[in-house]
């Protein structure tokens, strides 16, 4: 299936939001760095799957009716061994059955930590595609340190974007913390500004967070929704 | 832009005859002020009031119905009401009427039915190929041609400064502050429900316009903000446009489901977009005027380079403040601008030697301050000066001496002169009228400076 065909499928079957694992797909198809996230519909399988991405590994709901994981207590980070694997999928379980019992999970290794960063695109109703990238990863809405482009964001311009937020500097280096790769981050821009374009049915997409390495970028967590 | 709605556009800013419908004997009432307007400004064109019984108004022969007029009418400006409107957009397009300013509101302001309405109106005027101004305006101004198409009688000055407005009181804002700072204006639209007329249109109109110099635009919103943005950008690149977006506490207005979605309110997408492309974005109705009035006097500094001299240190701080947040720099000045400086105010001055120059208590003399702006202005890093003085009863400003430096350095000069502006009306007139704003604000005079940057780094200007 490619990309069209995916977003067709999930609209037909009259979903407005795109899984995790689903959007990580698609980033990656374009080439954007995405931490591996498997499905698992019991705790064997959770396991199973922790054995093979090797620990400390990350547990997170996966239903197409939560868009928020955290906040409906979905996400259990920093599992070390099978014993706690179990439990946190009890746990997530247990707090999601009543928004949706058929709920899953994706196991996921745990991340290094880096600089936290959000990159997304929102169709703005008065100028369409609009990609914006911010400081602060999930509490980038605590910040507000953002800035914004309109689709379609060629290199230098997403170097730009970076370069006007105010936390720049702990981007580029800060009281002996050596700078983070900032094209890195710039390639991760460009190529969400390509999906924007390519993919009118994308209401809105967020990489959140994208964690910025000394060499490298990674996206930790994606979620999306679909035009009407 | 169509050859076609470039002349319609013409016909309405330079209308050879203008009809007005909705005329009345009341100056209480719209129509008769509609009508007046047009006579207080002194068109030179020909006037046709329009009503079905009266015989004449305000001196002039009044006609029973557009069929009536012995001529063809370029421009016709309706002053009934919505659904009277629309009756009367059809006759205007049967006598051949090229552009209507509808004033009534009613339409898609109002939800379902007044959109609807505004369906039918734009209708006609399609089937006619007409151009509508507004419905839903304060009208609009061509002082360039003694027209003002509005319901506010006035006289402004003639100038290069042009504004579009998504509002006629804001409109009337910038344009009444616009007179108090002595800036001359060339055209105002309010643009109203854009009905077949976007802001972007008036925009590539004003770009082609060789009397408009400046344009200013105030949005609420539009449809299509992807095309306005490209159009202004575009227009931005040789002629100065200067953007005034309000909704910056706007609460998103659609639920969003994603941190990117909440956090695209339209303002800052807005304000960064524009400045994507290039544009000059203000935050209030004084900016904006102030911003314009530099644009339109002043010419563009070749780098973002500030120099100061004043003889008081607190509005030059000031200035310090609002330039740099907008991009310029205060750079410090050269060992030979410095010589220059203590032969004027000694070795050991009781003052700190550096830019913003304060020359405090010798600084008061204009003749001082002459010598002191002419060191700072033939810096090599200086490409403005703000000359700053705080107007006394018993010494004099030092307009001679700014005159005569800006005259030696043919760098821009920007005069702050602390007082009312009345108080130094005379003054400001001679220095507009050699291209040197004068403020009287020193928030205002850092807006007209930061404006001159802003198109100054755009145009390929040095970064210093």
């Amino acid at each position: 299936m490619n990309v069209a065909e995916m977003l067709a499928a999930a609209r037909s079957a009259g979903r407005r939001y795109l899984c995790e694992d689903e959007v990580k797909e698609i980033l990656q198809r374009v080439g954007v760095p995405v931490t591996p996230c498997y499905l698992a519909r019991s705790e064997e399988e959770a396991v199973a799957r922790a054995i093979e991405v090797g620990y400390p590994v990350v547990l997170k709901v996966r239903s197409p009716l939560i868009a928020h994981k955290s906040d409906s207590g979905g996400v259990v980070l920093n599992l070390a061994n099978g014993y706690q694997v179990r439990r946190a999928y009890r746990q997530i379980m247990d707090r999601v059955k009543g928004v949706d019992p058929e709920a899953a999970v994706t196991v996921q290794p745990m991340a290094s930590p880096g600089r936290e960063v959000i990159v997304g695109f929102t169709v703005d109703r008065q100028f369409g595609p609009v990609l914006m990238c911010g400081f602060g990863g999930i509490f980038a809405e605590v910040l507000g340190d953002v800035s914004f482009r309109l689709v379609p964001v060629e290199p230098d311009m997403a170097r730009d974007m970076v370069r006007s937020l105010r936390g720049y500097r702990l981007l580029a280096g800060y009281r002996g913390i050596p700078p983070a790769d900032e094209g890195a981050l710039v390639d991760i821009l460009v190529k969400v500004s390509g999906l924007a374009a390519a993919f009118p049915q994308i209401q809105e997409m967020d990489l959140n967070p994208v964690v910025v390495y000394e060499r490298g970028a990674l996206v930790l967590d994606a979620r999306a929704v679909l035009a009407d | 832009m169509p050859a076609r709605k470039q002349d319609v556009l013409d016909s309405i800013f330079y209308p050879h005859s203008v009809a007005v419908i909705g005329v009345t004997g009341s100056s209480d009432r719209v129509g008769y002020n509609l009508l007046q307007s047009i006579i207080h400004a002194g068109f030179q064109g020909r006037i046709y009031p329009v009503h079905p019984r009266l015989e004449s108004l305000q001196g002039l022969p009044v006609y029973r119905s557009l069929e009536e007029i012995p001529e063809p009418v370029d421009l016709a400006v309706i002053g009934v009401n919505q659904l009277a409107t629309l009756e009367v957009v059809e006759q205007c397009g049967r006598k051949g009427v090229k552009g209507v300013v509808c004033i009534a509101g009613g339409y898609k302001e109002m939800g379902e039915e007044g959109k609807a309405l505004e369906e039918r109106l734009v209708a006609a005027a399609r089937q006619y190929e007409m151009e509508v101004v507004g419905p839903n305006t304060l009208g609009l101004i061509n002082t360039r041609a003694n027209l003002n198409v509005t319901f506010y009688p006035m006289q402004l000055p003639r100038g290069k400064v042009s504004f579009v407005t998504q509002s006629g009181g804001v409109g009337l804002t910038i344009l009444h502050k616009a007179v108090d700072e002595g800036l001359g204006i060339n055209k105002w639209v309010g643009v109203g429900n854009r009905s077949t007329l976007e802001i972007s249109d008036y925009l590539e109109y004003l770009a082609r316009d060789d009397s408009t110099a400046v344009i200013g635009v105030f949005v609420e919103g539009t449809d299509d903000a992807r095309r306005l943005v490209q159009v202004a950008g575009e227009v931005a690149r040789h002629k100065p446009v200067v953007f005034y977006k309000v909704g910056r506490s706007g609460a998103v207005s659609h639920a969003a489901l994603t941190h990117t979605g909440s956090m695209a309110g339209s303002y800052q997408v807005y304000r960064q977009v524009l400045q994507q492309f290039g544009l000059l974005v203000v935050d209030s109705t004084l900016e904006m005027v102030a911003a314009c009035k530099a644009l339109a006097m002043a010419p563009i500094p070749r780098g973002n380079g500030v120099g100061v001299v004043t003889h008081t240190a607190g509005p030059s701080i000031v200035l310090l403040d609002e330039i740099s947040l907008r991009g310029g720099v205060f750079p410090a000045l050269a060992g030979s601008t410095m010589g220059r400086i203590k032969e004027v105010l000694g070795q050991n001055p009781p003052v700190v030697l550096k830019n913003p120059l304060d020359a405090a208590g010798q600084g008061m003399q204009a003749a001082n301050l002459g010598p002191l702006m002419e060191a700072v202005l033939d810096d090599p890093c200086i490409d403005i000066l703000v000359a700053v003085y705080c107007l006394h009863l018993n010494w004099r400003c030092p307009t001679v001496e700014i005159l005569d430096a800006r005259e030696r350095s043919g760098k821009p000069v920007v005069a702050l002169y602390i007082s009312t502006g009345e108080k130094v009306k005379e003054e400001r007139e001679l220095l507009h009228s050699r291209d040197i704003p004068v403020y009287t604000t020193p928030e205002e005079a850092a807006w007209g400076v930061s404006a001159l940057l802003h198109y100054a780094l755009q145009r390929g200007g040095i970064r210093r």
